[in-house]
């Protein structure tokens, strides 16, 4: 390849990296960012769930009250009877709730979206769980996509509702929403005001699944913003490292 | 977020921290709905995820022994008061616990006061009903 000796082809070319890295979020998009918890109205009152889906996660197999297939309930079933008399869930393996759990809560914790033009980040705390957004130029064409518990998420924007669809998913019988790999998942986000004037994200979900459901399943999750706020470490598998250690330090002592 | 704010999120959050790291951190062998207090000195203190580990040694009419104690996870602990540094080894600490449902000594940590009298985790129900009535502006 013939090398670049003037100095203007590497500022040019330095200046299209930064044109389609760094585009601007348009003035008519709300911006997301920022560190966001869980939204309880006023009416809900003490011992309210958390922001409209605090059992979204759960671990324990789907509901009995969701639509399900003869084939998605014997699944769920099959899950919960594995498990029962254990607590075990994926949270006790140190694995994230996956999609749609993380989008409905996370188990509790607050989470943190970075919005750029092209991709929207979020981060939700418990288990360093990680979602990307792609949008336009950064959608991974499906051949080159691998299924995940979070799947693969492309967003656009429907005037000032960011629009986010979910595929490439793995079969999750092991959490509040069920669903097989062919499950497909649209979120609505758009932003309101809570009962104190605060931002509140609104995030509806529908998630239409011929494998374990009858009909689409909907679940509406809302988040308060936290000014200025910070996200918090989660090294969930610190303590098993720390065991692992100290029985390394007990086979050595044994042998001396 | 308000002490009575992370009573009603410590309920939501249980379904990721009560299970633990690995499998045998179940939070089956624990009854949430009971809760005893235990005072002993600090031998061992990890504030870790998902759930934070203590070991105290404890003196009473049944004599000196170790005790055992696992409890919220150090996120959850650190938007309920507790910072680095509050729990040291060697200390003489008071812990709230939901006991272990076998009878044995120990239990899930979900609240606790340092040696130097300050306090971190959910409050007392008489604690949130008195800040409930003050958010009403009934106090």
């Amino acid at each position: 390849m013939e090398r670049w000796r003037n100095p203007a082809q590497y500022l040019g070319a330095l200046g299209l990296v930064i044109s389609v890295g760094f585009v601007p979020v348009s003035a008519q998009q709300p911006d997301f960012t920022g560190v966001w918890t869980n939204y309880v109205e006023p009416a809900q009152g003490r011992g309210a769930g958390a922001g409209g889906a605090a059992t979204a996660g759960g671990g324990r197999g789907g509901g009995a009250d969701l639509p399900m297939t003869a084939e998605g309930r014997q699944k769920v079933q099959a899950y919960q009877a594995l498990i029962k008399g254990t607590g075990d869930t994926p949270g006790g393996f140190c694995l994230g709730t996956g999609m749609p759990g993380s989008m409905l809560g996370s188990g509790g914790y607050p989470m943190e979206i970075i919005q750029r033009a092209n991709q929207i980040t979020i981060v939700y705390e418990a288990h360093n769980e990680v979602r990307r957004v792609y949008l336009a130029d950064r959608v991974v064409p499906e051949a080159d996509r691998l299924p995940g518990r979070n799947g693969h998420s492309t967003g656009r924007w429907e005037g000032d509702t960011l629009v986010v669809e979910t595929s490439n998913l793995v079969e999750q019988a092991d959490q509040r929403y069920a669903h097989s790999d062919k499950a497909h998942i649209v979120e609505r986000y758009r932003l309101t005001k809570g009962a104190k004037g605060e931002r509140v994200l609104v995030a509806e979900m529908t998630m239409t699944d011929p494998v374990f459901y009858t009909q689409p399943v909907k679940a509406e999750k809302k988040w308060a913003e936290v000014p200025n706020g910070h996200l918090l470490p989660y090294e969930c598998a610190e303590e098993a490292w720390n065991i692992h250690l100290e029985q390394l330090a007990e086979k050595a002592r044994s042998k001396k | 977020m308000s002490k009575l704010g992370f009573v009603v999120a410590a309920a939501a959050l249980l379904t990721v921290w009560s299970t633990g790291a690995v499998a045998h951190h179940s939070a089956q062998q624990f009854d949430f709905s009971k809760t005893a207090s235990m005072t002993g000195v600090v031998k061992r203190f990890q504030p870790i995820n998902p759930h934070m580990r203590l070991v105290l040694s404890v003196t009473d009419a049944k004599g000196t022994r170790e005790v055992s104690f696992e409890g919220h996870s150090t996120n959850n602990m650190y938007r309920a008061g507790y910072r680095d540094g509050m729990i040291k080894v060697g200390d003489k600490i008071t812990v709230f616990v939901a006991p272990l449902r076998d009878g044995t000594e120990g239990g899930y940590v979900t609240a606790a006061s340092t040696a130097d009298g300050r306090r971190f985790g959910p409050q007392s129900r008489a604690e949130q009903e008195a800040e409930r009535e003050k958010a009403e502006g009934r106090k």
